[in-house]
């Protein structure tokens, strides 16, 4: 019976970790011009080998190399990121209901896209702007509360009102702009992956890479901080260093994501908890599972966005849709302990 | 791993535990006992360094404890807390193997000897069958064991329990207090513990220390020290030393 349980495990991380891959190359597929599997590889065979170029229409090759796979490849990463630091943070601070967007990130981003997209015109690119100011909220947020050693419940109301701060500086930004930067401004709030191309990507995919990789590494340290912070220290682990590790990894992974791609909301939140309930607590297990389900999800969305209907959602409206039923559903269903 | 305390003095707001000068033998037990509040607890987070610590108040042998790093001290010494619930549900194999912390670099995982030495603490502790269950669904005398099989698997020279025992029925206390005279005897760990029972500190302790308002007021062999007048003066209470089976009982 044991022996059986820890092989379906054993299977359902398998497939969890392949599903990614395999929906970014069914994904460079899909969309308003449907591209058959075939030319598609020809357009990837074509970097290597020019005599290929010729086999593939120049449009289609276009297509896959330069509108679709910056796009799955934003996925692929945002996914990933805003569901790892959310499970990141949520060993750290010994709480299921962290995650960076409750600590100000996503309304210090909200304010600093449309700060530069209102006022900075197409000098300053919205995506640092939202980047410092995702940044920043959460630093503000972890100062304001008392440089971490603050009680969660003081970090979280801090979280709460910085974010309402931010807010309300959004308000003043979108009350003074002009209709045409605030449609801009709507559409990336509402996340949104349409918009990347190669030079979006050039900052943030490195950046998103570096800090995934930072707490790939730091995955079983994680259980050992998600103890209080005394056992942790009596356990021989310099708690407040690390913290700052962990905490700076996962606000910059996040900030990049959300600042190339939108408010993407609830995927850091919900992403972690469906791993747990499939594998059990251990960070060894949740920190690549949690990239590979975060991926998967993003990526199917954005699947679904493109080819269901002839207008593109935004993609955060729609994993907000699709995510909190499908968590809901499966809280519901669930009924042994997973935290 | 002789320990030696020299002229300690904690502050925290309107306490102050103060001891001038207090030792503790390799490979024995020692338990710390004295009212709620006289600072038990404070003693024991000050020797595990967990407090703020003054150079030259605390030696490990010859050690400055002040002078460690806190990976060192934590392959010296092992702290076991009162009992918590942690939030998420590890299983009990993976709980015990967090006790390895100190022994591996920062990014790294713990190894097959990590999970040798985490294995072995469990056997020790009679709950390897309870490996892969998760030790949020365990008892509290099942998880005091989980516990110290971490503190175990820490493989460190000294180990601090804050009391143990408390919650526990008769039988796990026993249970308990076995295993961990059986780390000072048979491992030849120098353990420290915080009690109330006083039958219990008497019975399996080598050596007794009586705190009150954050001062030793007694400290030594059970036979040498444990009077009535003493336990009167401790705990503003008149008890009784009564003699029974070769062992000594208190009485209220």
């Amino acid at each position: 019976m044991k022996e059986i349980r820890r092989k379906r495990r054993t299977w359902l991380a398998v497939g969890l970790l392949v599903l990614p891959f395999a929906l970014f190359f069914l994904s460079l597929n899909v969309g308003s011009y449907p591209i058959p599997l075939r030319d598609v590889g020809k357009s990837f065979l074509s970097l290597i080998v020019p005599s290929l170029r010729s086999e593939v229409p120049p449009a289609v090759r276009d297509i896959v190399l330069h509108i679709r796979l910056p796009r799955l490849l934003l996925a692929l990463a945002a996914g990933s990121s805003l569901a790892v630091s959310g499970a990141a943070l949520q060993a750290l601070f010994k709480n299921p209901l962290v995650n960076e967007y409750i600590l100000g990130l996503s309304s210090g981003s909200a304010f600093g896209a449309a700060l530069s997209l209102v006022f900075l015109g197409r000098a300053f690119p919205p995506q640092a702007g939202a980047f410092i100011f995702g940044v920043a909220a959460v630093l503000a947020v972890l100062f304001i509360a008392g440089r971490l050693e603050a009680s969660l419940v003081s970090l979280l109301l801090t979280g709460v009102i910085v974010s309402a701060f931010f807010s309300a500086l959004l308000m003043l930004v979108e009350f003074l702009a002009s209709p045409y930067a605030l449609q801009s401004l709507f559409y990336w709030l509402m996340g949104n992956l349409a918009l990347a191309g190669w030079r979006d990507l050039a900052l943030s995919l490195p950046i998103m890479a570096v800090g995934l990789l930072l707490l790939f590494l730091l995955r079983w340290r994680l259980n050992v901080l998600s103890m209080s912070e005394e056992e942790a220290r009596a356990l021989g682990v310099d708690v407040r260093r690390e913290k700052w590790l962990v905490i700076l990894a996962a606000t910059l992974i996040t900030a990049a994501a959300t600042s190339v791609a939108g408010i993407i909301g609830w995927l850091g939140l919900i992403v972690p908890h469906l791993v747990r309930m499939a594998v059990g607590a251990d960070n060894r297990a949740v920190i690549p599972l949690s990239a590979a389900l975060g991926a998967s999800f993003l990526l199917a969305a954005d699947a679904a966005a493109r080819s269901l209907t002839s207008i593109e959602i935004p993609i955060g409206i729609f994993t907000s849709l699709i995510g909190i039923p499908v968590f809901l559903a499966l809280l519901k269903k669930s009924k042994k302990v997973w935290l | 791993m002789n320990i030696r305390v020299d002229k300690l003095i904690f502050n925290n707001r309107n306490f102050t535990l103060s001891v001038e000068r207090l030792e503790f033998e390799s490979g024995r037990l020692a338990a710390i006992v004295g009212p709620n509040g006289a600072g038990k607890t404070t003693l024991l987070k000050c020797l595990a360094a967990i407090h703020p610590l003054s150079r030259n108040t605390v030696f490990f042998g010859r050690q400055d404890l002040a002078g460690l790093r806190l990976a060192e001290r934590a392959r010296l010494i092992s702290y076991v807390p009162q009992e918590h619930s942690p939030i998420f549900s590890y299983t009990v194999r993976d709980f015990v193997l967090t006790g390895r912390a100190a022994h591996l670099p920062l990014f790294s995982l713990p190894s097959a000897r990590d999970e040798a030495a985490a294995q072995e603490a469990l056997e020790f502790v009679g709950l390897e069958p309870f490996a892969d269950r998760p030790y949020s669904q365990l008892s509290s005398g099942e998880r005091r064991l989980v516990l110290i099989a971490r503190a175990l698997a820490q493989k460190s020279q000294v180990l601090f329990l804050d009391e143990p025992t408390t919650f526990l029925d008769p039988k796990h206390e026993w249970q308990v207090l076995e295993f961990v005279s059986k780390l000072a005897g048979q491992k030849g760990l120098t353990v420290l513990i915080t009690l109330h029972n006083m039958d219990m500190a008497v019975k399996y302790s080598d050596s007794l220390v009586f705190l009150k308002e954050g001062k030793v007021i007694a400290a030594g062999r059970p036979d040498d020290i444990l009077t009535e007048s003493l336990l009167q003066d401790v705990y503003d209470l008149p008890m009784k030393i009564v003699a029974c089976d070769g062992r000594k009982l208190i009485v209220r």
